[in-house]
């Protein structure tokens, strides 16, 4: 894990404020994504975790700091002009639209019309990637199963063709033996190129596939480094991983 | 696909074509007036269902857009100020404004909280348009053409912007415009991640529905000569514009076009003989709907069909199987998940 001299991150937030009205989320919040990693914030209910992917995204406004993507300071704009950029968010609990079909919400992650030129080879994309979907094509999202839904709502923040892709507790509500199904797949898809940046309270899980890993409480990091060495770090295990 | 594409266009265009001929064949006056009125209810009920059942924003607030279109349609008309035609689309225009002003601060809210605020505007504009000298305040308006009254004429204008408006509202369904409305009907959260702006589709489905209403009430003000403030703007007339598409089938093409003509006949054939009746007949349809069938009268022929067809299968033994494979959720009539796909 070096990092000294290479080049920028994809992702570097810098300093992030958000409030939720007179509520106050995010203390200046700081961390780097760097390219083709993994990256995970860990941390307990409401320490801020969806709010700053919230906040990146754009669908809720930042109150302080900076957020560059590439080099670009993309913190005034509206969030379909972040999804042109590739950024795209994977929603806490999918947020399908339940009587939509499985191709269509699919579909509806290509809406920007830069991305809809590519959609056909996207939804290819995902299909290979989800064969399952493609079984369900013609199915309401609503009458999928839990995992079934989890990957529409992955296989939907794919078709914006992301370059970094947003994770919010992906393996939320979902039996053991899907949550590994599911995580092997965001290793796949990492594989392929695309940078991730992943919310999960199943923290041994999320540091054991990630490169990176910041630790998130009462909206300030509190703690980062490599994911690693934060998963034997003594705070980290006794807080939230438990003695084995 | 061709077929497909026959089914969806043919039966409307056919419709419009009998609905032409049909005063070449002499008619009565009183059908006439029937079908009239139809397509002034037709064209709300359509409108409101773009707002309503597309991108589920309820509003109790329609009345005010019918009254807008109906006032400025009658100001303009009056004493031969404008040709008429123009001002109809300067009343839709009106109204399209006006529903942006109501808009900006109403979309801020959400679900039975929108609700609310539009039944608060529109008493609102009720109460101010009673008071409003120089549209003869509470004592209403009278409209005096230059010309003879036509009933032909007031027809085909009627027939020609319930038609638009059916072209509008099959047109939204199968673009990307009404996939985004779905999409915020469903999870508007949803739809913000993936870069649907929610309130400027609100509003801009909001001034859509405003600009088609404001036309209608433009339509019947110049049919009735005379429009007075608690009656365009009344508060029935915001619940019998969403009425119509939540009988006919909430969310569907065809749903308030079946909801304008249920509601026009009810309205002109059975008020006519038993004064207040309708108000009663209007609730039990609406306690029958929601508890038997949410889909209104299109959910109940869709249901009917699959009835049928399950029936012919059973008939037809094994054919079932693939019968069924073949075609997973076959939607005949606009609507569905996807519009248009």
């Amino acid at each position: 894990m070096t990092s000294s001299p290479t080049p920028p991150p994809l992702l570097a937030v810098e300093a992030l404020e958000s409030a939720y009205g007179a509520v106050q989320v995010l203390w200046g919040v700081s961390f780097n994504v760097p390219h083709g990693q993994i990256v995970t914030i860990i941390g307990s209910n409401g320490a801020g975790k969806t709010t700053t992917l919230n906040t990146i995204i754009g669908v809720m406004k930042l109150r302080g700091g900076r957020i560059l993507f590439k080099g670009e300071d993309i913190g005034t704009l509206p969030p379909h002009e972040r999804v042109k950029r590739h950024i795209s968010l994977v929603p806490e609990g999918r947020h399908l639209w339940p009587r939509m079909s499985a191709e269509d919400n699919l579909l509806m992650g290509a809406y920007q019309p830069s991305l809809r030129r590519d959609a056909r080879r996207n939804l290819t994309r995902v299909y290979d990637l989800f064969p399952r979907l493609k079984e369900r094509r013609s199915q309401l999202a609503g009458t999928l199963s839990g995992g079934e839904q989890q990957m529409c709502a992955l296989g939907r923040g794919l078709m914006a063709e992301p370059e970094l892709l947003m994770l919010d507790e992906p393996s939320l509500g979902l039996a053991p033996k899907l949550v590994d199904e599911i995580f092997a797949h965001v290793e796949q898809i990492c594989k392929q190129g695309v940078t991730i940046l992943l919310v999960a309270q199943n923290v041994s899980y999320a540091l054991q596939m990630s490169e990176t890993a910041y630790l998130m409480e009462t909206g300030r990091i509190t703690l980062s480094g490599p994911s690693r060495s934060l998963a034997t770090n003594k705070y980290v295990v006794e807080a939230y991983i438990g003695k084995a | 696909m061709t077929g497909a594409r026959l089914r969806i266009f043919l039966p409307p265009i056919a419709l419009l074509g009998v609905l032409l001929l049909l005063p070449a064949f002499g008619i009565q006056p009183n059908a006439v007036r029937l079908l009239f009125v139809t397509f002034v209810w037709m064209t709300a009920s359509i409108a409101w269902n773009l707002l309503g059942g597309f991108a589920g924003q309820v509003s109790f607030g329609f009345a005010v857009f019918y009254g807008v279109g109906a006032y400025a349609a009658a100001i303009l008309i009056d004493g031969g100020r404008l040709n008429p035609y123009l001002a109809l689309v300067a009343a839709g225009m009106t109204a399209a404004i006006a529903s942006v002003l109501i808009g900006l601060p109403t979309f801020r809210l959400r679900g039975p909280y929108f609700a609310i605020a539009t039944i608060g505007v529109s008493e609102t504009v009720r109460v101010v348009a009673t008071n409003l000298e120089f549209t003869g305040g509470a004592s209403g308006y009278r409209i005096t053409e230059p010309r003879p009254f036509n009933q032909a004429e007031h027809y085909y204008t009627a027939l020609i912007v319930a038609a638009l408006a059916f072209a509008v509202s099959l047109f939204i369904s199968r673009h990307k415009f009404g996939l985004g409305l779905i999409a915020i009907n469903q999870d508007e959260d949803a739809a913000a991640d993936t870069g649907v702006n929610p309130f400027v589709y609100k509003l801009k489905a909001h001034a859509v529905a405003a600009f088609l209403t404001g036309v209608a009430g433009g339509v019947f003000a110049r049919y009735a000569a005379f429009i007075h403030p608690n009656g365009v703007f009344g508060f029935p007339i915001s619940v019998q514009i969403l009425l119509m598409p939540v009988i006919g089938g909430l969310g569907t093409v065809w749903g308030p076009v079946i909801g304008g003509v249920v509601i026009g006949v009810i309205e002109e054939e059975i008020v006519a003989y038993f004064p207040q009746v309708h108000l009663l007949i209007y609730g039990l349809l609406l306690i029958v709907i929601v508890l038997f069938e949410p889909g209104g009268i299109l959910g109940a022929i869709r249901r009917l069909q699959r009835w049928v067809r399950r029936i012919r299968d059973r008939q037809a033994g094994k054919r079932t199987a693939d019968a069924r494979s073949k075609k997973p959720d076959e939607v005949l009539w606009g609507a569905g998940s996807g519009p248009g796909r």
